[in-house]
């Protein structure tokens, strides 16, 4: 191994300059890879972090109309959510799949009001377990709790936003804590704040759902029905699933068990799956992208190798004479091929990590700023140690591949050639 | 019998076939010290390249050692030159880029002879002929006489059956010729190494013991020459 190494790397000193100059096309292949996976990646976790405060396996269900004549009663009719429904999504027939449900009511937007200032807020009627599902990240106080539910208490959580709204950019927000605001006419006590989102979900100020089905006098009535799930881990089982429950939903609303549009479901798992699917997707091109920009650097190596081959006729010939078999010089070759896109390669690849941090440094710490929410373009815009491994692999077998037909031209070299004089 | 061939024929065919050798037998003893002679075109360079396993052979067959060489492949082919076969050539042929010391090394490299040890046995040859303080001397750096010397030293530090060499005067001055042959002289007198110089120099074929001419593909007569007067231009003279 050490003899090969060092019969290299006399070659490639004694071509320095070309050396280079190939070796300059294979780095900037390999610069640009890494440079686009970055990139790709920033976008991505950017795209998952703005909608990442989900938890992942959760269903929304809402009305919608009816797309079927059904049992004496025409198309086009309006389907509201109510507590059967509920009752349904909790009974026995889903029990192997449904975790916890809840339901949500939303009204607004209101003004929500205290002393002489005021904040635009929607409101939303919920379940306790809301926080939990949506990730509520709770600075101050308590959420809503079972008590609230029971009493249909005026309770009320709110963004740590409007706390600062109505605070002129103060940040002393458990100043609300137990205070009075009025929303809509009507007096809710503060009992929590959590940290409001920094995108473009809407921070919505939460009250017990008994006590919004109450104050809108729809006291059957569910906006939208919520409840996680498990073992439901392909898009057709997930399908399945979906057709059954909506066949249920159907029938206590006196639809066709087949009508697609009487209930409407979000899946958020399927949506993270359809995703992921999309970003593999992206993935993969950015890699033939930069694939095929490596390959005009594997392809000079190949053509620099052919000239070293030429150019060393004689002394293979000379080599062969004196006991070298065609496998070890077919060895030399190679091994020389794979070591110049080796070394370049890894410059290429250290300068586009440096590239990267870069971007993240500068592109990845900003954000825009939409409707007044912090909306990043850019997060984290670098790539990990597989990445690493995959270019290492790719070089290798670049390297390869470039060297494989110069060496087979070398191994073809009778040893007569050594007898030529020149 | 170190060298038996019998009845070779070839014939290259390039667009239009041309007979070289047209039935060649020849026996070299070991420790003879043989030179072969034939003007350009007389078939001298192919019957070479067939001695030293370089090219192959159309008709007949090729012993050494009693080993049939026939039909080998490439690699068949590398390891009998590597174990067998000497070769000095008329230019030199030593790697430009290596020191003298490593082209001395490079045939046991190929053995797969490790480093320390070939370090050691080149380095005992290079002294053996005066070169000791060139070791690490690069080629263009040397005279003629020295790159030869070099290449004595590599084709015989596998201890080969044969030294074959190619018009090894063929790069030199007429005194550093005289001190090459000199050398294979000694080598062959003290060492009873069996040479084969290929040449179209009558000084150069003087030297050696046999001298076996070869024309128009056959071999012609063979001179028995142990009192070294053949050349015309007197003995012990290398004409230039």
């Amino acid at each position: 191994m050490k003899d090969l190494f060092i019969e290299i790397w006399e070659s490639l000193k004694r071509n320095k300059l070309r050396t280079s100059l190939t070796g300059f096309a294979v780095a900037w292949g390999i610069f640009m890879l890494i440079v686009l996976l970055g990139a790709g990646n920033g976008l991505m976790n950017a795209f998952m972090n703005n909608g990442r405060d989900f938890a992942s396996n959760t269903m929304m269900i809402f009305g919608g109309y009816t797309t079927m004549p059904y049992d004496g009663l025409e198309q086009g009719r309006n389907i509201d959510l109510n507590d059967k429904d509920i009752e349904l999504t909790e009974s026995h027939l889903f029990a192997d799949h449904i975790d916890d449900v809840t339901a949500n009511i939303g009204q607004g937007p209101f003004y929500m009001v205290w002393k002489n200032k005021k904040v635009s807020v929607s409101l939303s009627g919920c379940y306790p377990k809301i926080a939990e599902m949506d990730k509520i990240n709770l600075i101050e106080g308590r959420f809503i709790d079972n008590i609230d539910m029971e009493q249909r208490r005026k309770t009320a959580v709110i963004a740590s936003s409007h706390a600062k709204q109505l605070l002129n950019g103060g940040t002393d927000y458990s100043y609300f804590i137990g205070k009075h605001l009025k929303i809509n006419n009507t007096l809710y006590q503060i009992v929590g704040i959590y940290k409001s989102q920094d995108n473009m979900r809407n921070n919505d100020v939460y009250v017990p759902f008994t006590t919004m089905q109450m104050l809108t006098n729809q006291l059957n009535y569910e906006d939208h029905i919520l409840f996680t799930f498990h073992g439901l881990n392909t898009e057709q089982e997930n399908n399945e699933f979906e057709k059954q429950y909506k066949a249920v939903l159907n029938k206590s609303h006196r639809a066709d068990p087949d009508d697609e549009g009487a209930i409407w479901i979000w899946n958020r798992f399927k949506q993270n799956m359809q995703m992921n699917k999309g970003t593999s997707i992206l993935h993969k091109a950015l890699w033939i992208i930069g694939i095929l920009t490596l390959l005009g650097g594997i392809v000079g190596v190949s053509n620099i190798m052919l000239i070293t081959v030429k150019e060393r006729t004689h002394e293979f010939g000379i080599r062969k004479a004196i006991g070298a078999t065609p496998a070890s010089i077919m060895k030399l070759i190679v091994a020389e091929s794979v070591t110049i896109t080796a070394l370049f390669g890894y410059i290429g690849m250290i300068l586009g990590l440096v590239a990267c941090e870069i971007m993240d440094a500068t592109v990845g710490k900003s954000s825009l700023e939409m409707f007044g929410e912090k909306f990043s373009v850019f997060v984290d815009p670098t790539v990990g140690l597989d990445v690493a491994f995959g270019v290492t692999l790719v070089l290798i077998i670049a390297g390869t591949i470039a060297g494989l037909s110069p060496a087979l031209k070398a191994a073809r070299i009778r040893p007569i050639e050594a007898l030529r004089n020149e | 019998m170190l060298i038996e061939l019998k009845g070779i024929h070839k014939t290259y065919d390039n667009g239009q076939p041309l007979h070289v050798l047209k039935g060649i037998d020849l026996s070299i003893d070991k420790g003879e010290f043989v030179s072969i002679m034939g003007a350009s075109g007389s078939g001298k360079s192919t019957l070479l390249n067939i001695l030293g396993i370089l090219d192959n052979y159309d008709e007949g067959e090729y012993h050494i050692d009693g080993k049939l060489i026939k039909n080998l492949s490439e690699k068949e082919a590398a390891h009998y030159r590597n174990q067998m076969i000497g070769f000095v050539f008329q230019s030199f042929n030593l790697i430009n880029f290596k020191t003298a010391i490593e082209n001395v090394e490079l045939p046991l490299f190929y053995q797969g002879v490790n480093r320390k040890e070939r370090h050691d046995l080149a380095m005992h040859y290079l002294e053996r002929f005066g070169l000791a303080d060139w070791a690490s001397h690069y080629p263009n750096e040397m005279s003629g006489g020295q790159k030869q010397r070099v290449a004595i030293a590599r084709a015989l530090i596998t201890q080969p059956r044969i030294l074959l060499a190619d018009e090894p005067t063929g790069a030199l001055d007429s005194k550093t010729s005289v001190e090459v042959m000199d050398l294979l002289t000694q080598l062959n007198r003290e060492e009873k190494v069996t040479i084969i110089v290929v040449t179209h120099e009558s000084g150069v074929a003087n030297c050696t013991d046999k001298i076996i001419h070869i024309k128009d593909g056959i071999i012609g007569e063979t001179t028995l020459n142990t009192e070294h007067h053949a050349s015309v231009f007197g003995s012990n003279t290398i004409m230039k």
